[in-house]
């Protein structure tokens, strides 16, 4: 195919961008960010008109409690800039270096989940679950919805440790390791906007 | 740059054309400075929301833009240091995909408030 021909070998181009068809792949990844953008957006509209209906249930400002939630927001921004760093030992060629950040990003997201798992278990206990109300129903969706990416994305970083061990860096690995990154840094986006819309403001009197 | 630009009649079927836009460009450096630069950056003005809003230094009415406008400063050091955003083989194509994405969802969630916002009895 005439089109293909010059593009066939870029070895100038950082590892991940190499192979034409790998390289699509990232922007078929950008593709399914901008879709997720809209699959959150959703859920924050619903949050948005929702918030304030309580129902005979908590108001935000009682279930909320910023302090656990300063921890978990800290802990994302700390992976994100750790998969930033792994991107950039990628750039560099160093498999290990990127193996270290890659795992220590993958710790930082386990202790993201656990303590929103803990948070949540003592909001159901203590203020009951999502029936209670429409605001409930709207902030554990949300919230939730967020949680599971970010428990996804836990597993496929650890598959992605286990593949780099394996079979080293290639411009295969490279990719995912590179589509994985905008996913995590994505989430983490998510995460800034569930912190100021949702948490922060429900702290406004 | 300022090559001479073919027009184009003069352009063959099949030829490879260069627009700026659409040119690979990536970024190398020796050290990490962006990625400290980001995270440092995103801490303050995380850190600085915090402070807003517990310590009340803003008023009420004027919090939720202020710390929203803040957030979205951080959504961009994100995108633009961490995510490599301007890098790629022609930046074009995922910037526009991802422009349209933020409109529909500006649009769903500032519409969805705005028109719930009536009290006609449906909500």
């Amino acid at each position: 195919m005439n089109a293909r021909a010059p593009e066939a070998s870029r070895p100038n181009l950082p590892l991940e961008f190499q192979d034409p068809r790998e390289s699509l792949g990232i922007l078929g990844f950008w593709f399914f960010l901008a879709s997720d953008v809209v699959l959150f957006s959703c859920l924050f509209a619903v949050y948005a008109v929702y918030h304030g209906r309580v129902a005979a249930g908590p108001t935000p400002f009682q279930v909320f409690d910023l302090g656990p939630v300063l921890t978990e927001t800290l802990l994302l921004l700390t992976s994100s800039f750790t998969c930033g760093l792994a991107i950039f030992m990628m750039r560099r060629g160093s498999t290990r270096g990127l193996s270290v950040w890659l795992l220590v990003t993958l710790l930082l997201g386990m202790a993201f989940v656990g303590m929103e798992v803990h948070e949540f278990a003592g909001d159901i206990l203590r203020f009951g679950t999502w029936h209670k109300s429409a605001f409930l129903s709207s902030f554990f969706t949300l919230v939730g919805t967020h949680g599971g990416h970010v428990s996804f994305g836990v597993l496929w970083a650890a598959a992605l440790v286990v593949r780099l061990w394996r079979q080293g860096l290639t411009p295969g690995t490279a990719r995912r390791v590179y589509t994985f990154s905008l996913y995590w840094h994505f989430l983490d986006i998510i995460w800034i906007f569930i912190f100021t819309a949702v948490y922060l403001s429900g702290k406004i009197t | 740059m300022e090559t001479s630009t073919p027009k184009a009649h003069e352009i063959e079927q099949g030829e490879v054309v260069e627009i700026s836009a659409l040119a690979p460009r990536f970024e190398e450096h020796a050290f990490p400075w962006r990625q400290i630069a980001g995270y440092a950056a995103s801490l303050l003005l995380t850190l600085g929301a915090l402070l807003l809003v517990e310590r009340r230094l803003l008023p009420a009415a004027w919090l939720a833009p202020v710390i929203l406008a803040l957030a979205a400063v951080q959504a961009g050091l994100q995108l633009g240091l961490f995510m490599h955003l301007r890098e790629s083989l022609g930046a074009t194509w995922h910037v526009l995909t991802l422009a349209l994405a933020i409109v529909v969802a500006l649009g769903i969630v500032i519409l969805s408030i705005w028109i719930m916002a009536f009290k006609s009895g449906v909500s």
